[in-house]
């Protein structure tokens, strides 16, 4: 862990994707921190104060929703970009995302190479108003 | 045929010149009686004839009534030639001449059906009870007083008593509405004139000798009698009648309210008429009647209190069918909820190791060092990954439209721009496949549509051009307008759709013969959902062309203003 490289912390029970999403990041320039469920995600989230969380839906303990709530409940995490990347296609799964301040939507399966410009994007000009 | 039709009319006609010749011929003589006895014996052979010639199902009826008439005949023959006191042997030929007839009506009623014949039965009876009452009172017990030997007496009686039989086979006769045909009308014509004939001459015999009119009544009943036999119809009077429920038509009412009134009027009318009065006659036929109109009440109200629990089972029936119906409709319903289920779960955990495969793929992919091989290899990969996801897409879309869950987020938005960047975006494929993929766009009024829809209804519509077109063939779009509304058409030059396969071609599922045998491949949900989309716009797709020159779609939305009146419907 370098200061100079941005940190995302990213959340998957499935251990595939949870390297795949590792791998994608780490190729465009953050320091990764993988967390199995949604407890371990919102500790690491709290105790590093990353500047990227990828978050997946369906996780034991606690599910991305739940963290993803939790964490814009608090004032000090409030601002952190979040992007929910996630199997649940549908629609009403996308806008209840976003209503819980999801700052991206992402549905799987995802292409790596736009996945990457996003997470760029979001670090380095955070968006407005969300 | 022929043959058959003849014989009832020559009969008719001729027996119609013999009653004119009887008055035509100078009165009491011998050549007169001759043609009195001459008519009475014909029809007596006419209706024997009638009964060999046309086979009916009971012959018995028809011999019996042949014997009963030439029992008359000979009657006749007697009272003209010898003897015209009473009694006689004219007698015992008379009055055996109406058992004859009288049983063998009995039998044509007795082929009838059990449940009409019963109310039919006892509303003879009724009449004839009111017949009789009358009978008795203004015929026969006057008899009784003016005879001087009993056999005389008896003899007199007799005529009446016979009358009233014949009368209540002929009303059971009349309260069947099983046949309606010549025959029937001929017969009871014949029986009416009889019954009218006797009653006359029995109210004042003394006033025959210058009632030489009733004779014709006599001699037409006679013919009728003949013709009746003898026409083809005949057959039908004994043939099981197919006779509907008993009812209690306005006539039957009117009947039976004037039989109950016959005891009352008998007293009236003699009362008027200063006649000594009958009470005890008078007392035992309005008993009968009464009985009898009882009975017959009785029986409508059994026939509807069946009918009430006929109509209970019925509709009980018919309740519980319905239930089951709900059941399977609920069941149904659940069925098809849990397969929307089933669709959506599977369509999550399909996504899950799609992620896998299509995201290694591509890491892989920018990675150097692969070897042209091997990038093949997994371009191929990554495209049937591609391929899986779409069908995956598409088999989610479906179950949230067949759930009546397509969400629309309409806007208004220019068609032709989406168009463009469709073609634009599909370019590549039609490249890779040396298609010439061309586009021709006019500019176009606003639509109000969800932008996502139209550019997946777009997106199908191509891939499909595309899919079913040969290497070097061409797919065009074109945009216009054609009020009220935008005119999408997306034509090539591929393999067709047979005209067999056009009806079904937007049912789900379905797929057209010319794509099977090329073993293109599909889930056959692409222009379902096309359709889907197209309609849940207010709008409408169809296709065009012929087989062999490829096929075009056309699809037309309405304008944006057109669609703020009507609202967008959900699609269910």
């Amino acid at each position: 862990v370098t200061g100079q490289r941005p940190l995302a912390v990213v959340a998957d029970d499935e251990r595939d994707i949870l390297l795949l999403v590792a791998t994608v990041l780490k190729n465009a320039g953050f320091d990764v921190i993988g967390a199995r469920d949604g407890a371990e995600a919102l500790a690491e989230i709290r105790v590093r104060r990353p500047q990227l969380a990828v978050l997946d839906l369906s996780m034991p303990e606690l599910d991305g929703l739940e963290v993803l709530r939790r964490v814009r409940a608090d004032a000090e995490l409030a601002e952190i970009p979040i992007v929910i990347l996630s199997a649940r296609a549908e629609e009403a799964d996308v806008a209840l995302g976003y209503a819980e301040g999801a700052s991206k939507y992402v549905r799987k399966p995802f292409k790596p190479s736009e996945l990457a410009a996003l997470a760029s994007e979001l670090v380095h000009s955070p968006p407005e108003g969300l | 045929v022929d043959r058959l039709r003849t014989p009832w009319l020559a009969y008719l006609m001729a027996g119609l010149a013999a009653v004119g010749g009887y008055y035509a011929l100078p009165w009491d003589t011998l050549a007169q009686t001759l043609v009195y006895d001459g008519i009475g014996m014909s029809s007596a052979a006419a209706v024997a004839a009638g009964a060999v010639l046309h086979r009916p199902r009971r012959r018995a009826v028809w011999l019996l009534m042949a014997a009963g008439l030439a029992a008359f005949s000979i009657g006749d023959v007697i009272f003209n030639t010898w003897d015209s006191t009473s009694p006689s042997a004219a007698d015992v030929f008379y009055l055996g001449g109406y058992p004859l007839i009288a049983v063998g009506l009995g039998l044509v009623i007795r082929a009838l059906r059990t449940n009409d014949l019963r109310p039919g039965l006892v509303d003879a009876a009724i009449v004839t009870v009111g017949f009789a009452l009358c009978q008795w009172i203004f015929v026969m017990d006057r008899l009784t007083h003016t005879r001087s030997s009993t056999s005389a007496e008896a003899v007199a009686l007799a005529y009446p008593a016979m009358d009233v039989l014949l009368l209540s086979a002929l009303v059971v006769f009349f309260l069947t509405p099983a046949w309606r045909t010549v025959a029937y009308r001929l017969l009871a014509t014949s029986l009416v004139l009889l019954l009218f004939a006797d009653e006359l001459y029995g109210l004042s015999p003394d006033r025959y000798a210058t009632a030489s009119w009733l004779d014709s009544a006599w001699l037409l009943s006679y013919v009728l009698w003949g013709v009746a036999a003898l026409h083809p119809s005949m057959r039908a009077l004994t043939e099981p009648a197919v006779q509907t429920r008993p009812r209690l038509g306005t006539a039957r009412v009117h009947m039976l309210a004037a039989a109950l009134l016959t005891a009352p009027i008998v007293l009236v009318i003699e009362r008027l008429t200063h006649r000594p009065l009958h009470p005890i006659a008078v007392a035992i036929g309005a008993t009968l009647l009464s009985v009898l109109v009882l009975r017959r009440l009785g029986g409508l109200v059994t026939a509807l209190d069946r009918l009430r629990i006929e109509e209970r089972a019925a509709r009980s029936e018919a309740e519980t069918t319905q239930r089951l119906l709900a059941e399977q409709n609920e069941r149904l319903r659940e069925a098809d909820r849990l397969k929307d289920e089933f669709v959506a779960l599977i369509s999550h955990d399909l996504r899950t190791p799609l992620t896998s495969i299509i995201g290694y793929v591509e890491l892989t992919l920018d990675q150097d060092g692969l070897n042209d091989e091997q990038r093949t290899y997994l371009e191929i990969v990554a495209r049937n990954s591609e391929r899986l996801l779409h069908l995956v897409n598409d088999l989610l879309f479906v179950a949230r439209l067949e759930a009546g869950e397509l969400e629309l987020k309409p806007n208004e938005l220019d068609l032709a721009a989406i168009a463009r960047q469709s073609v634009d975006e599909a370019q590549p494929r039609a490249e890779a496949k040396g298609i010439d993929l061309s586009c021709e766009i006019e500019p176009v009024g606003v639509i109000r549509a969800d932008r996502g829809r139209m550019f997946q209804l777009l997106d199908n519509l191509l891939s499909n051009a595309i899919k079913f077109t040969p290497e070097g063939g061409r797919v065009a779009v074109q945009v216009t307008e054609r009020e009220p509304g935008v005119r999408l058409t997306v034509s090539d030059s591929g393999i067709g759709i047979p005209e067999g396969d056009r009806k079904r071609l937007f049912d789900r599922f379905f797929r057209a013969a010319s794509a099977v045998d090329r073993q293109i491949p599909g889930t056959g949900l692409g222009l379902y959902i096309a359709r889907a989309i197209v309609e849940a716009h207010g709008g409408t797709i169809s296709l065009d062309g012929t087989p062999a020159s490829g096929s075009t779609f056309m699809v037309e939305l309405p304008f944006a203003r057109a669609v703020a009146e009507t609202k967008l419907e959900l699609v269910t």
